[in-house]
């Protein structure tokens, strides 16, 4: 009976096997640091829907009353607008949990591990019901 | 016994109705230049399904990527350096009535832009695209700019609802989706086409661009307002009419058009060269990040 | 260790190699543990008569490039098995697990729905890796190095290393995907973690394929013309293409040498690519590359993926790059702030 151990090791030597092109497409760890991880609640100023990377801007309040600025950053768009997202799907005040690594250099950046709205869905997941993949183009 | 002169003049007659059968008969020969240097009526030959092939490798000879509107010739920029290799050519406006008609603000920032256009930085995320020509930078140059581009591109008609046009300027490409309903799920550079035919004229309504491109180096712009009409309409075998009518409200009083010729490229095994200029932007950019040596 | 591990390994699929047929292009055995023989189907033609190929195409998979050890000796599983293997390989892939610790979650990235779900999904023939030749699923063996590409090859991976710690020296020794020269529209196309799509656009006398990511049309003349001459190089070669039967096939020549543009670790002087596109069924393009480079492999090499075609349900987006490549910057002048912090000693 193959162990779950056995499994991940043979499928990490798969994976080392693979031999992608674009090894160094982004490595993230070049830029996050796996040792600054953060977790904060903050709201939504705007978002980015640029590639190669979406940035979602978060105004985090901070014990003291004074606001920070974070920029989160997340995957392609292109993935989400198949899925029947648009530009409008994430507004301005919306409230989003952010579980990430910060940037290495210390600045206020991070990557958006794990993006949640406060009734903890998942940001993003799921069809927004409007175009949703298998359903055929508007022509 | 017909006189020299009735003899003559049969003569005459035979060699003019030659002439206009030889003149009949030649496709572009006959084809009357009228004084604006338009062609007269041309009826292209059918693709499939009935309309005009415009398929092929095309460019615009306007110097309309300096300037759309009139411009001298000058010197460019760092002329200490680059003498006559730097310098610009001289063009005229290629815009129907000559300029184009800013709101008050909005002629001051092209101005500014105009001012700014060489100027680069990059060093904050939220300032990034505030200064400098985006073709400078080698930014896609969004629609109509792409298609005046001092660059070759090609359209790809085939049959499927999608029409190809791929610019040779930065590997550019545009799809236009045909009689499509949707429109843009979130902006791009260069923008959401949508095309149908009008008779002999394909028609591309171009919405969703960024709104940091411009149409020029002069620093003429737009908002994210721009909403942009092309028509493509075959004027011989070696040239396409363009026209695009511009409308933003944001920014111009009423829409305004430009109109100029696309010529086909017509060399043996023409084809698009790659003019990937990433790499020659990269010192501009980023160079000030580079770790001293 | 590792050498007795790797030697393992070698053994293994040479012993397998010489037990196996080989897979590629030929009709599926009687043995019911091969998937079956794909229906026939009847090319459809364009109105000028080439077969069609336009469409949106979609080539994700979590199928390897290469056979894993633990599959040696199997080209194509059955039911079960091939269940199996997905769920193995989905597990490994999917970036919802937080497990591992920080140093490997931080690779993640994010969750698993910003990239393309079909890239947890086998090959429908439910091969076990996407190479068909060599027979083992693996890349041949190399050829050892020259002196010149050795050093060449050290620097490479210095470079690479200073990346990975986020500290790059300048923007040219990063790679080409980071600096948005070239991705996935690099020959020969190979399925990545998202975008994984490519519209196919045809004229009479052209077949054109733009990938997603980065934008670039790679137009494909089939009147015979020459390649470009000698002296002028691209970043994506420059490619001539017939029809041989259903089948389109093309080839491309003229590659820069920049590190980068030719498949990793290929030496572009001696390196060759032909790709073959059939449509085997209405909604599938089988895509077939062979690379052969005597002065890297022993062998040329052979894979097959296929492609599902995905509109108009699904439609390309634009994927521009170098516009809001916001991370270069980050890189770099991060590296510039560490240094000046005392990090990353010369």
């Amino acid at each position: 009976m193959r162990t779950l151990r056995s499994t991940v090791a043979s499928v990490g030597l798969l994976l080392a096997l693979s031999a992608p092109k674009l090894s160094a497409h982004h490595a993230f760890a070049s830029e996050f640091d796996a040792k600054k991880p953060v977790k904060f609640k903050g709201t939504v100023t705007k978002m980015l829907w640029v590639n190669p990377h979406a940035w979602i801007y978060v105004d985090v309040k901070k014990p003291d009353g004074s606001v920070e600025e974070w920029m989160i950053e997340a995957g392609t768009p292109n993935t989400l607008l198949r899925r029947g997202f648009t530009k409008e799907s994430l507004q301005p005040g919306t409230e989003i949990s952010v579980d990430g690594y910060q940037s290495k250099d210390g600045s206020r950046r991070a990557n958006g591990r794990d993006l949640t709205l406060p009734d903890g869905r998942t940001l993003f997941l799921g069809s927004s019901g409007t175009g949703a993949p298998d359903e055929p183009a508007k022509k | 016994m017909r006189s020299p002169f009735s003899r003559a003049m049969t003569l005459v007659a035979i060699a003019a109705a030659i002439v206009v059968l030889c003149l009949s008969v030649l496709p572009t020969a006959g084809q009357q230049r009228l004084a604006s240097g338009q062609f007269s009526p041309y009826r292209a030959p059918r693709f499939f399904d009935g309309h005009p092939d415009l398929n092929g490798v095309w460019q615009a000879f306007v110097t309309a990527n300096i300037d759309l509107e009139d411009h001298e010739a000058q010197a460019g920029p760092h002329p200490e350096l680059l003498g006559a290799y730097g310098a610009w050519p001289a063009g005229q406006t290629v815009i129907e009535g000559g300029e184009i008609p800013y709101q008050p603000w909005a002629l001051e920032k092209k101005k500014q832009n105009a001012e700014r256009r060489m100027m680069v930085d990059v060093s904050e995320d939220k300032s990034w695209h505030d200064l400098g020509d985006p073709e400078l930078k080698c930014y896609m140059p969004g629609v109509p700019r792409a298609t005046y581009m001092p660059f070759p591109f090609q359209i790809v008609q085939g049959s499927s609802d999608y029409l190809l046009i791929a610019y040779e300027f930065t590997s550019a490409t545009r799809t236009i989706r045909m009689n499509w309903k949707d429109t843009a799920p979130t902006d791009s550079w260069m923008g959401w086409s949508r095309g149908r035919w009008d008779g002999d004229t394909l028609v591309v309504d171009v919405t969703g661009q960024r709104p940091e491109t411009w149409f020029d180096r002069a620093g003429n712009f737009h908002s994210d307002a721009l909403h942009v009409i092309e028509r493509y309409t075959p004027a011989s075998p070696y040239h396409l009419m363009y026209e695009a009518t511009i409308e933003d409200p944001k920014v111009f009083t009423r829409p305004w058009k430009i109109s100029f010729p696309l010529y086909r490229r017509m060399e043996r095994n023409v084809q698009l060269l790659e003019f990937k200029c990433v790499p020659f932007t990269e010192e501009l950019l980023y160079g000030k990040f580079r770790r001293p040596s | 260790m590792r050498h007795r591990f790797l030697t393992a390994i070698a053994t293994a699929a040479a012993l397998s190699a010489l037990s196996l047929p080989v897979l590629a292009r030929q009709a599926p055995a009687a043995a019911a543990k091969r998937p079956p023989a794909p229906k026939p189907w009847t090319a459809t033609r364009t109105p000028w008569g080439d077969p069609d190929l336009q469409g949106v195409w979609n080539d994700a998979t979590s199928t390897p490039l290469q056979r894993p050890s633990d599959r040696a000796g199997k080209d194509v599983l059955t039911d079960d098995e091939a269940a199996r293997f997905e769920e193995e390989l989905a597990f490994g892939l999917t970036r919802d697990r937080r497990d591992g610790g920080s140093e490997v979650d931080v690779n993640r990235a994010y969750n698993e729905h910003w990239m393309d779900a079909r890239r947890l999904k086998i090959t429908a023939d439910r091969r076990t890796s996407l190479i068909v030749d060599p027979p083992d699923g693996r890349l041949p063996p190399l050829v050892p190095l020259s002196a010149e590409r050795q050093k060449a090859r050290a620097a490479g991976a210095a470079a690479n290393a200073r990346f990975i710690a986020g500290m790059p020296y300048s923007p040219e020794e990063m790679s080409l995907p980071v600096r948005c020269i070239i991705r996935t529209d690099s020959p020969p196309y190979l399925p990545t973690i998202y975008n994984n799509n490519f519209q196919i656009y045809q004229s009479p006398g052209y077949v054109v394929i733009a990938p997603e990511m980065i934008h670039s049309a790679r137009i494909i003349p089939l009147d015979g013309r020459p390649h470009l001459g000698k002296k002028l190089r691209q970043w994506l070669g420059d490619t001539r293409g017939h029809w041989d039967g259903n089948s389109l096939v093309i080839e491309t020549t003229n590659f820069r040498t920049d590190n980068g543009v030719v498949y990793q670790g290929a030496n572009p002087e001696a390196y060759r690519i032909t790709e073959r596109f059939t449509r085997v069924a209405a909604d599938t393009i089988n895509y077939e590359f062979t690379i052969s480079d005597p002065t890297t492999w022993t062998k040329p090499w052979t894979a097959v993926i296929p492609w599902t075609k995905v509109d108009p349900g699904e439609q390309m987006y634009e994927y521009a790059c170098h516009e809001d490549n916001f991370d270069i910057v980050h890189l770099l002048s991060g590296a510039r702030i560490r240094e000046k912090n005392g990090e990353g000693g010369r």
